[in-house]
């Protein structure tokens, strides 16, 4: 089959919406999108229309599409996908090769992607075009119940600029969506820091996203300034669900071994899928 | 007979479902977004709701939540049917508080049963 590739930015946000829900209605974990959600995701993760792709044949039919995001010196792949009737036919590999061809003419130091775990022929197709593990982070939910643990510590609440400004401190490596830059696209960034009454303290960053008649948390980051992880977690999070009891709460990309973990479980959060992270660097 | 809503955004699916519901001689009802099951759900009051978790504006977790925060609505039993993998619904069902869980594909009489079952305990 003859595949052409075309710059996904002469599609409308709709188009792009309808396909990709077409490429994921087998897919081991559902997520179809909204024309709005599409809209949002590429605003706050710096997707760029212009070097993203769709791919067709020659009669016009469309086959699938892949995104890429452009921060600094690294690129990200996502939203690829394939629609199930037309896969085997080279265009999941043809969306990629382009992907990176814009990546490496940008001069892109790595580009970056995440597989949902066992996910195999996606992951076979990274491996294939170069990409390497790097790590596994799980995607989380909490849903809103009552707390039985008592609340300890002073808490303060951060408004946006002070969320950012934590998170520029965050000494570990984050994935694209949780980035800082993700969270400075987005004006539903907020946090809260606790000192409790041991010395131990920490602070965590998270989005409080309003849709037209709720709330939901999400993106949520911790970090233990001094203390043991698990114990300052379990405040932030109590305090956290305290103060918003009725928000279903998103946690993504937690990684498979933060030390925070612990307190996630214990408060009720359970995992919905793990992803892994996968990298190559630039040519 | 029963007012059954179905939230779903795969017409296919929605098709199959409606046969079976009707066959069964309930009043059936569909939206295929969170946004419109939500507003039909506070408008049409129905006496069950089949809820797929994979929904495009925000999900069937989510969706589950807001459902039930609704005095109106808290008590209309929930029946989740999802292609996701089956510890996922079964922690979903478990956490969220809802009255069961299919995963896609399911045999057609244990939707059946199980619809039948939730309505007899809520009716």
């Amino acid at each position: 089959m003859s595949i052409e590739i075309i710059p996904a930015d002469r599609f409308t946000i709709q188009e792009l919406t309808d396909l990709y829900n077409q490429t994921r209605v087998d897919y081991l974990v559902p997520m179809p999108m909204s024309a709005d959600r599409l809209s949002e995701y590429v605003h706050d993760f710096d997707v760029d229309l212009r070097l993203s792709c769709v791919a067709r044949d020659t009669d016009g039919q469309v086959l699938g599409l892949s995104m890429l995001g452009v921060r600094k010196d690294v690129a990200w792949i996502t939203r690829l996908g394939v629609i199930p009737t037309t896969r085997r036919t080279g265009a999941g590999s043809a969306l990629m090769d382009c992907m990176l061809d814009h990546a490496d003419s940008l001069g892109m130091r790595e580009t970056h992607l995440e597989v949902i775990k066992n996910n195999e022929p996606a992951h076979q197709l990274f491996l294939k075009k170069g990409f390497v593990e790097t790590e596994t982070y799980l995607v989380m939910r909490h849903a809103p119940r009552p707390l039985s643990d008592s609340l300890q510590g002073d808490v303060t609440w951060f408004d946006f600029d002070q969320a950012i400004e934590s998170l520029e401190r965050y000494p570990e490596h984050i994935t694209w969506i949780n980035a800082i830059e993700s969270m400075k696209n987005s004006l539903d960034t907020e946090g809260l820091h606790v000192e409790l009454p041991n010395g131990d303290s920490g602070w965590m960053v998270y989005r409080n996203t309003k849709y037209t008649l709720r709330s939901t948390l999400s993106h949520l980051i911790i970090h233990t300034e001094q203390g043991e992880p698990q114990n300052v977690g379990m405040q932030l999070l109590s305090h956290l669900h305290t103060n918003y009891p009725h928000h279903d709460t998103y946690a993504e990309n937690i990684h498979e071994h933060d030390p925070h973990l612990p307190a996630f479980n214990e408060l009720g959060y359970f995992t919905n899928f793990a992803r892994i992270e996968m990298r190559r660097p630039g040519k | 007979m029963a007012k059954i809503l179905y939230i779903e955004d795969i017409q296919d699916n929605i098709t199959l479902v409606k046969k079976i519901v009707t066959s069964r001689g309930h009043e059936f009802l569909s939206a295929n977004n969170a946004e419109k099951g939500l507003d039909m759900a506070v408008k049409l009051k129905p006496d069950l709701i089949l809820l797929d978790l994979g929904l495009p504006d925000a999900d069937g977790q989510t969706l589950s939540v807001w459902l039930k925060s609704d005095p109106a609505l808290t008590t209309i039993p929930i029946i989740v049917l999802t292609a996701w993998p089956e510890d996922v619904a079964r922690q979903t069902v478990e956490a969220y508080n809802l009255n069961g869980y299919l995963c896609k594909p399911f045999p057609l009489p244990s939707l059946v049963k199980m619809i039948d079952s939730a309505l007899e305990t809520n009716l």
